[in-house]
């Protein structure tokens, strides 16, 4: 009982020491942005005529509404990663949206005002293929689902199910598409390649079989992509090989007539498979007669189908994208074109006459830096003159959405690249114009070559300089005060950037999958630069490096991307600024070979580039930048740089090093039989890390020291074996110099993901219990004892003792997404551990609850070092979430910087969302708190002040009185 | 054929029974889950947030069965059901950003028979039932924010420092007011329980003993100028 009190206690005096956000500090340093990915369905609500909301569904399965108006989320709902949060269908029907999901094994309905969900039913399995809504007139009810083998017909209301039907000869018959139009009946079509059409009708009623036809189209092989239904029911699918057009009519015939498009005057461009592009604004109704034909990459044709004949209408070449929109009874065609190299213009089309709409013209200004237009979504509604006016949101290649309004105005742009943010770094900010004078002013060359007189002037210009830069400031600081408030507007722009005086404002370099780069701003949130790589493979993996700081003026800072296409191995070089995001003109060297590993020497050439060595499948090694200064520190230096590649299929694990003539040379290798458990993740420590003090003070006054091999690798496998009872996560500590095992752990019934964070003396890991069914965190911290083998220097080569080792577990009450820990200037602030959460919180749990010297029993010696003692379930307390209710979803990781400040350390998480904020772990013991009272300090000096005033006044006249006496 | 496949019938109804019965100490776990053709149940319950609409909250919150290995989510009324979930043991959990829920451990077994417990991570097999279909209740807003030391008079005053200081001034300067010292009586009764104090006024007092050794025999005349020199004053009478 007293050792709970104790307990109890320890804890109150440890989370009143424990930093936690104040309620005034939100937004103060720290924001968010909330993205949904690449958009895979649009669809402006339009049930209400004042409606402010378009629905997205994305690649990311995230199902969400945003605001016309300001681009922001009203409400958006993230479903599980992978195939089975797939969104395959999104259908509206007034406030309901219907979803497929995971290859229709759930059908939801949600309703958009609240964002909450109607129902959710669970489909029977098969692989889903086509969904439409069926009504009747303007009366929808039901949802159709077109599924391999099974066509199933649900109410809209509740989700029931109102009948399901086999498909007939499902087993040769490939059912692809779903339609209706409502007449009563609805249309199953499958295909038999290069044979036969299948069509079977359906009642609505009961499911029954209307009617099945069989239609001979043997140069048919895909109903999707090549057919679509106009009219009264017309199937019409376009060959690419006769030339020509097929149309058949559903409900009558059952021969296909050949349109061969030479008699309607068209060509198809050579090697081009020509599209078909129809709509259907009402699913009660028949879609309409007019359609587009796409016969080359920029080139429409509008057709019609006017009493069985196709009449073309109007032909919009050079055209990029075309869409359909309606509004109330008027169906028009936004078409966009392009105008000139930087902007397109769109333009509204009536669909029945072709006929231009007038003052519809809209221009897209792209962006130099970003794709090319991919997909528009077009809200067209009524003016009040009962003309159409229009939006459009334009889709590019770069996951970008810009909203635009006529005559061009941007209204919002997202770029939903974040959503997928791969790497990241943060680049200090250069110097301003002026600081940088004053540092080119003592530059080594200047000085040598000029003599005193023409430094002299130097100095006095410089000087004059700062006297002005300091004159406009205060001059701009009167001119702000006497604007109100709300007109001051401190925009960032790259032209103003400059760094700060606690370095806590950066560059947030981001790298994303699909290729953008994005510079950002870390004060702010604003992105300062975009700039699209086109052709990235669509599995590559990136890996970002700063070359050069801001430090070193007048040469530019400079980052190198390294762009690896996973499946041949071959890599490119992206070289650019990362405070400007221009590609640099230095060229990169050509990479023939595949890439298996690449490192960043603290070695500089006379540019103060930072040296990366790459090592190709031949185990020969290139630099880059390759001059010959470089050249030759390298022949110096090779004898002492060593490196390690992985290859987790074979389980083996090898060293090398460099020779002078830059091949490498094999030194040791440890091999993990790979039909055991398999090499699941390798961590060095962070080569920007300090560590302030070499050990820790006992409590008998003893040091212990620390183990601080800097060349240490965490090495995690996870048994291949998954049964509960046999399954295994390992853990492995490697000298990656000798190739040495400091240490090796198994931990038994137990299986990953496990969670790794490696740093100076210490391994942290997460893995799942399988027998207690729980997370469990354990931790790794090596000592050297009670004295220093060799305190100036360390060597792998040269430490006889192996370190003492000590371990201890703890249950963790959640699952982790990602594990980072919080990294100072100098290392002198406690660390904290930074969880992220499924929740989306992000956990900040100081690093002494994760110490293996806690005590079971609290002895004097372990108050003295103020250990906590041993529980075994570590705690989630809300307060140490460091992003409060600004949840990030799905975190996938955490990148945390040091500051110019050695209390403060920069985070930011991402995932789904981007959260950046600034953690004190020891808290602000640096910088006065924001919330330090200016005015009780100055009252209580003042007061101090006029006291002794008074008081020794009043001691002058006792001391006078006393004298007379 | 028939007999060996009667007999695996009855291992398996065995096997449920011994289940049911047994701890949950080696539930189904992994085992089943990883089994790709297992039966699919349905994970249903209720959250509510007492004393709030439930269209404020629904689109915000998640129902996170087992970290995010399956994913539900909540209707407008506040219900919710996770569909597609084998058997085994999950840990439930509803998830928003501004209200506390706690977790809930369901246990399924292969049959689909349901049952909700309290979670916990130390005595993993421990039975407290819960309701189920789950009537998930949230415990009040998340507290994510520390007060700030706020500076009043009150706090500056009720500090033990401030108080210890504070109460000896009072009496100080008030105890000579309330009590009348020019009373005989009272100033008899004073010297009384002054003499109590020092109960043997014949006995010199340590520091008088050195400053007599140090000053010499010449008596402290000299040094007497300060306070001190009072007593020995008085002894001389």
């Amino acid at each position: 009982m007293a050792k709970l009190i104790l307990l109890c206690l320890k804890f109150i005096i440890l989370s009143s020491a424990v930093e936690a956000v104040f309620e005034d500090q939100v937004g103060k340093f720290d924001w968010r942005q909330e993205y949904v990915g690449k958009v895979r369905f649009s669809h402006f609500d339009t049930h209400v005529q004042s409606s402010k909301k378009v629905l997205l569904a994305t690649e990311n399965n995230v199902f969400a509404a945003l605001n016309t108006r300001t681009g922001e989320l009203f409400w958006r709902h993230v479903d599980k990663t992978g195939p089975e949060g797939n969104i395959d269908a999104l259908l509206q029907h007034g406030q309901d949206v219907v979803l497929v999901v995971g290859n229709g094994r759930l059908l939801r309905s949600w309703e958009i005002n609240v964002g909450g969900l109607n129902w959710e039913i669970v489909l029977d399995s098969g692989s889903f293929q086509s969904a439409c809504l069926v009504g009747q007139q303007d009366n929808v009810k039901h949802v159709a689902v077109l599924k391999k083998t099974v066509i199933s017909f649900h109410y809209l209301s509740n989700g029931h199910q109102k009948w399901i039907e086999n498909l007939p000869e499902s087993e040769t018959v490939d059912y692809q598409s779903v339609y209706s139009d409502g007449n009563g009946e609805v249309y199953a079509l499958g295909i038999v390649p290069h044979s036969h059409i299948a069509i079977v009708a359906y009642s609505v009623e009961d499911g029954e079989i209307i009617k099945q036809m069989s239609v001979e189209a043997a140069w048919l092989s895909n109903i999707q992509a090549s057919c679509v239904v106009i009219s009264q029911g017309m199937l019409t699918c376009v060959d690419p090989l006769t030339v020509s057009l097929y149309m058949l009519d559903l409900h009558t015939e059952s021969q296909m007539t050949q349109i061969p498009l030479q008699s309607l005057g068209l060509e198809v461009a050579p090697g081009f498979h020509p599209v078909l592009v129809s709509t259907q604004p009402n699913p009660g109704r028949q879609p309409l007669s007019e359609f587009f034909l796409q016969l080359g990459p920029d080139y429409y044709q509008l057709l019609q189908l006017n009493n069985g004949q196709i009449v073309t209408l109007r032909d919009f070449k050079p055209a990029m994208l075309v869409s359909f929109a309606t509004t109330g009874e008027k169906t028009v065609a936004a078409v966009m074109s392009p105008k000139n190299k930087t902007a397109s213009s769109l333009n509204l089309f009536s669909a029945e006459t072709g006929r231009r709409l007038l003052d519809t013209t809209l221009i897209f200004n792209m962006d130099p830096y970003g794709g090319k237009p991919e997909k528009l979504h077009v809200q067209a509604f009524l003016k009040k003159d009962d003309s159409v006016g229009y939006r459009v949101m334009v889709q590019t290649e770069d996951h970008t959405l810009t909203f635009i309004q006529q005559p061009g105005r941007v209204m919002w742009t997202r770029e939903e690249a974040l959503s997928d943010v791969v790497t990241m770094e943060m680049v200090d900010l250069p110097l301003t114009g002026t600081q940088a004078e004053l540092e080119g002013e003592f530059g080594k060359k200047a000085a040598i070559q000029d003599g005193l007189m023409s430094m002299v002037l130097k100095r006095l210009s410089s000087q004059l300089i700062l006297l002005q830069a300091w004159i406009a400031h205060l001059w701009k600081l009167f001119y702000d005060a006497r604007k109100p408030r709300s007109q001051v507007k401190n925009e960032v722009t790259i032209e103003n950037l400059s760094r700060d005086e606690f370095n806590l404002q950066k560059m947030m370099v981001m790298v994303t999958a699909s290729g953008k780069l994005f510079g950002i701003d870390s004060k702010t949130g604003s992105i300062l630069w975009r700039h699209y790589l086109d052709n990235i493979p669509s599995n590559a993996a990136f890996k970002l490096m700063v070359q050069r700081t801001t430090a070193h003026f007048p040469h530019p800072p400079q980052c190198t991307l390294l762009i690896k296409d996973k499946d041949t191995g071959l890599a490119t070089l992206h070289v650019f600024n990362p405070i400007f995001g221009k590609k640099s003109h230095v060229s990169p060297p050509a990479l023939p070979q595949p890439i298996l590993q690449s490192l960043m020497l603290p070695l500089m050439d006379q540019d103060y580039a930072k040296v990366l060595l790459l090592v190709d499948d031949q185990y020969k090694v290139s630099a880059f930048p390759s001059t010959k200064n470089v050249l030759q520190q390298l022949q110096e230096m090779a004898s002492s740089i060593f490196f390690y590649l992985v290859d987790s299929t074979q389980g083996r694990l090898s060293g090398y090093r460099l020779r002078t003539d830059l091949s490498t040379e094999l030194i040791w290798e440890v091999v993990i039989p790979a039909e055991v458990q398999k090499i699941v993740s390798v961590k060095g420590k962070r080569p920007n890390e300090h560590v302030h003090s070499q050990g820790r003070v006992m409590g008998d006054r003893s040091v212990l020291y620390k183990y601080l091999n800097p060349n240490l690798l965490a090495v995690v496998t996870e048994s291949t074996d998954l049964h509960q009872e046999r399954s295994f996560v390992g853990i492995l500590l490697i000298d990656g110099v000798t190739g040495r095992i400091i240490h090796e752990a198994v931990q038994r019934k137990a299986r990953g993901p496990v969670h790794v964070v490696h740093s100076e003396n210490w391994v942290v890991y997460e893995y799942w219990s399988t027998k207690s069914r729980r997370n469990e965190f354990s931790v790794i911290e090596l000592y050297e004892g009670m004295e220093l083998y060799n305190s100036t220097v360390f060597s792998s080569l040269d430490r006889p003792h192996a370190p003492q080792v000590l371990q201890q577990s703890y249950i963790f009450p959640s699952y982790i997404s990602t594990l980072e820990a919080t990294l100072t200037e100098k290392g002198i602030t406690s660390r904290h551990l930074l969880i992220g959460l499924p929740s989306g919180g992000i956990l900040s749990l100081p690093k002494m609850f994760l110490d293996p010297r806690r005590p079971e029993i609290v002895s004097e010696q372990s108050r003295e070092e103020n250990l906590i003692p041993y529980a075994p379930e570590l705690l989630i307390r809300t307060e140490w979430f460091i992003n409060y209710n600004q949840t990030v979803s799905r975190v996938r990781g955490i990148y945390t910087a040091p500051s110019g400040l050695e209390s403060t350390c920069l985070v930011v998480a991402y995932g789904l969302d981007i959260y950046q904020t600034r953690v004190y772990p020891s808290k602000q013991f640096d910088v006065l708190k924001d919330d330090y009272d200016y005015m009780l300090i100055s009252s209580v000096l003042f007061a101090l002040f006029f006291a002794t005033m008074i008081s020794k006044r009043l001691a002058e006249v006792k001391l006078l009185n006393r004298a007379w006496r | 054929m028939h007999l060996t496949a009667l007999l695996w019938v009855c291992m398996q109804a065995a096997l449920v029974v011994a289940w049911c019965f047994t701890d949950m100490e080696t539930g189904p776990g992994a085992g089943v889950s990883t089994q790709p053709n297992g039966d699919r149940f349905k994970i249903e319950g209720r959250a509510i947030v007492p004393g709030i609409k439930t269209q404020d909250w629904v689109s915000t919150a998640r129902i996170l069965v087992e970290g995010e290995e399956y994913v539900g989510f909540v209707r407008t009324d506040g219900s919710f059901a996770v569909n597609d979930v084998p058997s085994g043991s999950y840990v439930v959990e509803v998830v928003t950003p501004n209200y506390r829920f706690e977790p809930v451990r369901v246990d399924i077994t292969s049959k689909g028979k349901m049952r909700a417990r309290l979670v916990n991570y130390i005595k993993t097999s421990e039975v407290i039932r819960q309701p189920y279909p789950l009537q998930i209740r949230a415990s009040g807003p998340h507290t994510y924010f520390m007060k700030r030391e706020t500076w009043g008079w009150t706090d500056f005053l009720m500090n033990p420092m401030v108080m210890m200081m504070v109460l000896p001034l009072l009496i100080i300067v008030l105890l000579p007011k309330v009590v009348n010292t020019n009373d005989p009586e009272m100033r008899k009764e004073m010297e009384q329980s002054m003499n109590m104090l020092n109960p043997n006024p014949e006995l010199p007092d340590v520091s008088e003993l050195m400053t007599k050794l140090f000053s010499g025999s010449k008596g402290s005349s000299k040094a007497g100028g300060s306070s001190k020199g009072t007593r020995p004053a008085v002894k001389r009478r």
